[in-house]
């Protein structure tokens, strides 16, 4: 355990990350119907190598404690009513992130009566992260430009 | 790979699956076409048989192959299949029907419903339990929220383009979906492929699996709260990852399997420096595997839990590491004639508890062996091949591939070039219903956990 604790230690030391800019951002994420892609990214953003919470960007359990739906996925049919019930549940202001290529309608795949285009078919998309999907890096720079530009305040 | 079919009279089908099934074929997948249904059999040397039957009435055969159940329920949801004898035939597919739930019966007995949408960052399904203080008395699940339609959808495309159906299917398995769909594809095309193929498959597979085994065991961590192992393996999973970007431009390795030949070209310094890179991360897994031994509070909380029987694995059709922890002896890499697996032995534990401990020890040595694949495979470059038509053209093919999940099949049935029936049997769609089965009498909390040391994905069961 304490050989655990060091050897992370030292990885975040090595890895010299830089704090950013002041405020914060509570996340909430919805799959839409992504291929797992995009959630395995964003699980990699929390890793020693990213960090994305220390520039206050935490994933949260609730819509109601979120500043932020982050939505993958192309919106499947059924899935469509759930999203819409947590972006409903969601104090105001809210951010509506799209993330990956599923989410921004690009290259979908699949029966047109089964998904919409794109999570912008249903809302409006303020963050747009393209990629499929897109790397944990790019992830952490999307969501702390937003911070930065003051979305989160 | 080569596939024989045979016809079998609607009055037949069941009395014919029961014979096969004494006979040591064991079941694959079972989907429907518009008035057909197929069953894909796998025989004890690793090739399968299709035997189709016709009529919008068929027997069903769930009371003798249980592992059989969802997916006659699919094919009842998509393609209006009548089973005679599966009863009650509970919607599997479409979420329209309020009869898929099971009806809440017994003195305090209550629901537990969670989900389409889920506290973390996971995948989308609804869990129902029936519980009783904090003891499951029963699971059912609702899946298919993320159901796009893609086996419809790639009806009528060119063969060698419907890869990407495969792969799209789900994000973490890609290499081994596709690589299932590409052996069918090429059967169906009379395609044949040389060494370098079968060498860029198995590197792609064996390098998929490494990074999946440390998410795996860093997710089980994770489900007991123990983020100092959690994260460390989470930094090995990201390092697989990125070498995974390096060698092939892609850190889950989509576009990097094709049907009929590989565009992929490494040289043999990268492939050795990948090589020591792989010693590396396989090396450091183990010095937190051994802290994960010697931590008492971790142990604790993953012994005697979520047991799985041998008996409850083989009816319910399991396959995978999560079936060789309960001490089935199946992998499809013992008999893969299209890749380079030259005399494999699957991993076995010396005690296959087929508990949470179980499978989270399974992957520990299943990891060791496929850095041991690796090593080998990583001594020489590998260079771009396009295969022959050497073959005769076929009406269908399959294939067939151990994911890091367990056995994967594919059958692609072609018209003049293009697909007309293609199906994809992913290894988490052959152990949902297992987990189903070791769930009751477990407490609630420990569901996160169970359903960890499974980690199926709802991707491709999906589709």
């Amino acid at each position: 355990m304490f050989l655990l604790l060091r050897k992370l230690n030292r990885l975040r030391r090595q890895a010299d990350l830089e704090r950013g800019p002041g405020g914060s951002l509570a996340v909430r994420h919805v799959d839409a119907g992504s291929c797992n892609g995009c959630e395995s990214e964003l699980n990699s953003v929390a890793n020693t190598f990213y960090d994305l919470q220390r520039f206050g960007i935490n994933i949260v359990a609730s819509p109601r404690h979120a500043d932020v739906l982050l939505i993958t996925g192309p919106v499947t049919r059924r899935m469509r009513e759930p999203l819409l019930r947590a972006y409903e549940a969601m104090p105001e202001p809210r951010l509506v992130a799209a993330l990956g290529d599923c989410a921004l309608g690009c290259n979908l795949l699949g029966l047109p009566s089964e998904h919409l285009d794109g999570v912008e078919s249903v809302l409006h998309v303020d963050v747009r992260i393209e990629g499929c999907p897109p790397s944990p890096a790019a992830i952490a720079s999307a969501l702390e430009a937003a911070l930065a530009a003051g979305l989160g305040r | 790979m080569r596939l024989e079919s045979e016809r079998v009279p609607p009055g037949r089908w069941r009395r014919t699956v029961v014979e096969r099934q004494a006979s040591g074929a064991r079941f694959g997948s079972l989907h429907a076409t518009a008035g057909e249904v197929r069953l894909l059999l796998v025989l004890p040397g690793g090739g399968c048989t299709l035997l189709i039957t016709g009529g919008a009435e068929v027997e069903s055969i769930v009371a003798d192959v249980p592992a059989a159940g969802w997916a006659e329920r699919e094919a009842h949801d998509l393609y209006g299949i009548e089973f005679l004898g599966h009863d009650p035939m509970r919607p599997l597919v479409l979420h329209s029907a309020e009869e898929w739930r099971v009806p809440v019966t017994g003195g305090g007995v209550h629901d537990v419903a969670v989900g389409p949408i889920h506290a973390g960052v996971i995948e989308s399904g609804h869990f129902r339990f029936h519980a009783v203080g904090e003891r499951i008395l029963l699971l059912d699940l609702r899946l298919f929220y993320k159901h796009r339609g893609l086996e419809k959808a790639a009806r009528g495309v060119a063969l060698d383009q419907g890869i990407v159906y495969a792969q799209r299917a789900c994000g973490t398995c890609a290499v081994a979906n596709s690589v299932a769909y590409a052996q069918a594809a090429e059967t169906v095309l009379g395609l044949q492929c040389g060494i370098a193929t079968a060498h860029a498959r198995t590197l792609l597979l064996e390098m998929e699996r490494l990074y999946n085994h440390l998410g795996d065991l860093s997710a089980i961590c994770a489900g007991i709260g123990f983020a100092a192992g959690g994260m460390a393996l989470a930094a090995l999973k990201e390092r697989a990852q990125r070498l995974n970007q390096q060698l092939f431009g892609h850190r889950f390795l989509f576009d990097t399997v094709e049907v009929g030949g590989t565009s992929i070209e490494i040289s043999s310094a990268d492939a050795r420096r990948a090589g020591a890179e792989v010693t590396a991360i396989v090396a450091d897994a183990g010095i937190v595997w051994r802290e994960l031994s010697f931590n008492g509070s971790v142990q604790d909380r993953l012994c005697g839990v979520g047991v799985l029987s041998h008996h409850q694995a083989l009816r319910t059709g399991a396959v995978g590491p999560s079936a060789r922890a309960s001490g089935v002896d199946l992998d499809a890499r013992s008999s893969a004639p299209d890749l380079l697996y030259p005399g494999f032995r699957s991993a076995r534990l010396v005690d296959a508890t087929g508990d949470v401990a179980a499978r989270a020890e399974m992957r520990k040595i299943e990891l060791e062996a496929t850095g041991q694949l690796l090593d080998p495979l990583l001594q020489d470059g590998i260079r771009p091949e396009r295969g022959r038509r050497q073959l005769e053209e076929q009406r269908m093919g399959f294939g067939r591939v151990e994911s890091p999940r367990g056995e994967t099949v594919c059958v692609v049935e072609g018209k003049s070039g293009g697909i007309e029936r293609f199906h994809l049997r992913t290894a988490s769609y052959a152990n949902w219903p297992a987990l189903i089965d070791v769930v009751p009498g477990n407490l609630l909390p420990e569901f996160p956990l169970i359903n960890k040391s499974f980690e199926l994905c709802y991707a491709c069961v999906d589709r």
